[in-house]
């Protein structure tokens, strides 16, 4: 409970603190605030739009990858800590949990899935 | 449960993370100097982040035309924050343990997962292009690194049977873990690089994006992020010197001083990547994490769960 | 308080941001050796706007630009060997330097005395306009015509556009402007990103400078001289330059070349990301003399070592051997195959057995690795040549590609960009805009090249 506790409160102070020096900040100097001072920067000229735009994130497949090996690393945790007490039949199952992942490996870098350029 | 406990926790974390972020802002100064061939001067080079912080914190903030404000605003701290767990999650020596849950791994895996999220606002929050870019660049970057942090982290938690630190550390006491896991401290530093952005996996910030995430800030909040940058470096390298270093172990000196001397060590090594290693191509590393990196540390996680069962036997 | 930080500061670099117009040469990049000076990659960290050579027209107004992107206190150092840009000079009290040695004191006391309140800060060069009125219906701009409500807080929203990959998402215009770093300064590209991927990229027609004046004044009121456009490109004392109608000693020619190929390449690193290495470089070229080859074979091979500047440009910008004839010569071409090198044509250079430098695969490793050797044996001709001089032609093989009064250096390689760079990631495109060294662009020049690309 300490612990969760002392985590917690890290957590939280450090953000306070960071954020009460960044509001502090305005007594130290003139805000700069006029029009041509808030143009975000590509080297001189003016932008035609917004830069929010329904970005086309081109490693959308990387990432549903990812989702599984994430759910590996959960069942991983507490894998970890029974690992020795339950023996050899751990491992050979935690293998065979993670050779078919990494087929799913093998199958997303010979389609070029995690190409995109 | 006290609250003397709580408060003397949080301002010891709070006194290491600031220390040790000006100690990580000197010793890049001074290896870039060595690097450069230009007399490296180190006492000189002590009051450089001083001089630095006190020339940037007397600029004007800067905002764009249409910013996300409050996000904005929250990435340094958010970024911050999770180092400053990442960093209590590491014991400082046999008794002294700020976060002392009962899976601290887990909790520096949380911790760290969140960087993608802080990065991430502060590129995508100035509505500006080039940032945008880096951020979204950076979660390309973050998913191919987690999964080779989670995972040696955990192999490392096999010959100790728990997920918290302290049995870890104690685990290593006949060998540590960066000799019978000698694929561990490597892919570590490697994620290490990655969740600090720093050096070749500084893809958010590169110089081709003209500084990418760090384009639009100013004054004090760059200050701010840069001291965030270099608080996640500090909590990696103790967290990496906890678990793979054998952490308070050691002969003579007070178990303290092993640590920090440690933690000195993987800093110094992660901040040197920074001058001798270009910056990665995007693409090709995420290829190549999700190709080798990942087969390597779940070999790593199949090479210690075969030793730990020999050593039970 | 800010009188305690500000004494603390001086003992920082001044942060400088610097354009290079006309003129400039390559004065820019050997400020990176001044401890006292640091060159930032954004106007948002900068302390002082450094103008360097002669701006004009379209240039002139990013400068104004850029100037007010720098957040106070802010000031401006200019310098400018060719006279002074046009009358309408937007830069209130620029602190003006004559001599190139007196740029970073200039800085430095500038930011020294804007910390210490002693000089005011400089004021903004454009007006304080919003960009574009915007009127929604709705209290926060939404709602009106078309499905985005028109221009909320003065901009519209990105419209859609077909990817090769079948998805409509969003596509937006990245204006790269004339002083964007990593790129070289003054070319203008507008690029169409789809994610962080270059679907088009276009160099816009420079909008003319349309003050109406028949001749340009400077501040002084002093009229400025025309130089040729081809000679804009490069710097007006460059012994190139002096080569076309005068024989040179072959020794300064050659270790001119070397040391611009050193420059380039301490630049090429830092955009790698290894600005320390870098700085070794530049280093090594400023302090270049005839027994420096053993250095450079240091350097070529800690470069081949690293295995990581490896990944980063092998297979990038590939230019084939077809685009590579179609250039007048130069390092691109010959990295792609291409054996041209008007010293070939050079009875002097043909005594000394001269072979030109030549690689395959065309891309930005064989460019880099063309270069280091170039300057290896550039070094090594200085040292054979002792007194021989060149012959002059009215060509000669400058360190960027021939040059000749008709023709500029980096003839043909701004117009390669919009079909190199299509379908490239942005950091790939970087790397391939770096690798081709382009010189600083004036649109003086870039009418010249748009005509065609000389013998």
């Amino acid at each position: 409970m300490q612990g969760v506790a002392v985590t917690l409160a890290i957590f939280f102070v450090t953000m306070a603190a960071f954020l009460a020096l960044r509001s502090a900040e305005r007594r130290l100097s003139a805000r700069a605030s006029t029009a041509p001072a808030r143009v975000p920067f590509t080297g001189g000229r003016a932008p035609d739009t917004h830069a929010w735009n329904r970005y086309h994130v081109r490693y959308y497949p990387m990432s549903l990858l990812f989702l599984a090996f994430d759910m590996e690393m959960v069942f991983m945790y507490p894998w970890a800590v029974v690992f020795v007490d339950e023996g050899l039949i751990a491992l050979i199952e935690m293998f065979m949990f993670i050779v078919i992942l990494l087929f799913g490996i093998l199958y997303t870098w010979r389609e070029r899935a995690l190409e995109w350029a | 449960m006290s609250a003397l406990g709580v408060i003397v926790a949080v301002v010891s974390v709070a006194a290491a993370a600031a220390f040790g972020a000006y100690i990580a802002a000197w010793v890049d100064i001074v290896l870039a100097r060595a690097v450069a061939g230009v007399p490296v001067r180190p006492l000189d080079a002590l009051i450089a982040p001083v001089s630095w912080g006190a020339a940037v914190a007397l600029k004007a903030r800067t905002t764009t035309e249409r910013p996300d404000g409050e996000t904005w605003a929250l990435a340094p701290a958010l970024l911050a924050a999770l180092a400053a767990v990442g960093l209590a999650a590491a014991p400082l020596a046999p008794g002294l343990l700020a976060a002392d849950v009962a899976s601290g791994i887990v909790l520096f895996g949380a911790a760290m997962a969140l960087v993608v999220v802080a990065v991430f606002l502060q590129g995508w929050s100035p509505n500006s292009p080039l940032p945008m870019i880096g951020g979204y660049r950076f979660i390309a970057e973050g998913l191919s690194y987690e999964i080779p942090l989670a995972v040696v982290l955990i192999a490392a938690a096999l010959p100790a049977r728990s997920l918290a630190i302290a049995p870890i550390v104690v685990s290593q006491e006949n060998l540590w873990n960066v000799i019978r896991q000698p694929l561990g401290l490597p892919l570590y530093l490697m994620a290490a690089l990655g969740l600090a952005f720093w050096g070749p996996l500084a893809l958010p910030e590169g110089v081709d994006l003209a500084g990418g995430s760090s384009l639009e800030i100013s004054g004090v909040s760059r200050i701010l992020w840069r001291v965030a940058q270099l608080m996640v470096l500090v909590a990696v390298s103790a967290m990496g010197a906890a678990v793979f270093l054998g952490g308070w172990l050691g002969p003579l000196l007070p178990g303290a001083a092993w640590m920090i001397a440690k933690t000195l060590v993987l800093l110094v090594l992660l901040i040197g990547a920074r001058h001798l290693v270009a910056r990665v191509p995007t693409e090709r590393y995420v290829i190549a994490s999700w190709a080798i990196l990942i087969p390597l540390s779940l070999l790593d996680v199949f090479i210690a769960g075969i030793q730990a069962l020999v050593a039970a036997r | 308080m800010t009188s305690t930080l500000a004494r603390l500061a001086s003992g920082a670099p001044s942060r400088c941001f610097a354009l290079a117009g006309a003129g400039a040469g390559d004065v820019g990049p050997w400020l990176r050796l001044d401890p006292s000076v640091a060159i930032v990659d954004s106007p948002r960290a900068a302390d002082v706007l450094l103008v360097l050579g002669r701006l004009e027209g379209e240039m002139l107004h990013a400068a104004a630009a850029v100037h007010d992107a720098i957040p106070p206190p802010r000031g401006v150092v200019v310098w400018s060997p060719d006279g002074w840009s046009s009358r309408r000079w937007p830069f209130v009290d620029a602190v003006t330097v004559r001599d190139a040695s007196e740029i970073a004191p200039a800085c430095r006391r500038l930011r020294d005395d804007l910390f210490r309140r002693r000089l005011a800060s400089s004021p903004d060069a454009l007006p304080d306009l919003d960009p574009a009125p915007w009127r929604g219906v709705g209290p926060f701009g939404q709602g009106g015509a078309g499905m985005t409500g028109g221009v909320p807080y003065g901009r519209p929203l990105a419209g859609r556009a077909d990817d090769r990959d079948g998805l409509r998402l969003d596509q937006i215009l990245v204006r790269v402007g004339p002083f964007l770093p990593p790129f070289p300064p003054g070319l203008l590209l507008d690029v169409r990103l789809q994610g962080d991927v270059i679907q088009e990229a276009t160099i816009p027609a420079p909008i003319a400078d349309d003050a109406g004046a028949s001749g340009r004044e400077g501040p002084s009121g002093a009229p400025v001289p025309h130089g040729h456009p081809a000679r804009l490109a490069v710097a007006a004392d460059s012994p190139f330059t002096t080569a076309l109608t005068r024989p040179v000693p072959i020794a300064e020619l050659e270790l001119a070349r070397a040391r611009h190929h050193l420059a380039w390449l301490a630049e090429a690193l830092r955009v790698s990301g290894l600005e320390a290495y870098g700085l070794r470089a530049l280093k090594l070229a400023f302090g270049l003399d005839l027994e420096s080859a053993e250095s450079i074979d240091a350097l070529d091979r800690w470069l081949r070592r690293n295995v990581s500047l490896r990944w980063g440009t092998n297979r990038v910008g590939v230019v084939t051997r077809a685009q590579a004839e179609g250039l007048p010569g130069g390092p691109v071409a010959r990295a792609s195959g291409d054996d041209r090198d008007a010293r070939s044509l050079d009875p002097a250079y043909q005594r000394l057995g001269f072979e030109p430098v030549v690689r395959g695969g065309g891309d930005a490793l064989a460019r880099w690795r063309l270069r280091v050797a170039e300057a290896r044996q550039s070094v090594q001709l200085a040292k054979r040549s002792r007194t021989s001089e060149s012959t002059p032609s009215g060509v000669i093989e400058d360190p960027r590609g021939p040059l000749s009064d008709d023709v500029p250096p980096s003839a043909g390689l701004v117009a390669l960009l919009p079909a190199l760079l299509v379908g490239m990631e942005w950091g790939d495109a970087v790397t391939t805009v770096v690798s081709l060294d382009i010189g600083v662009i004036d649109p003086a020049v870039r009418e010249v090249t748009s005509e065609g690309t000389g013998p």
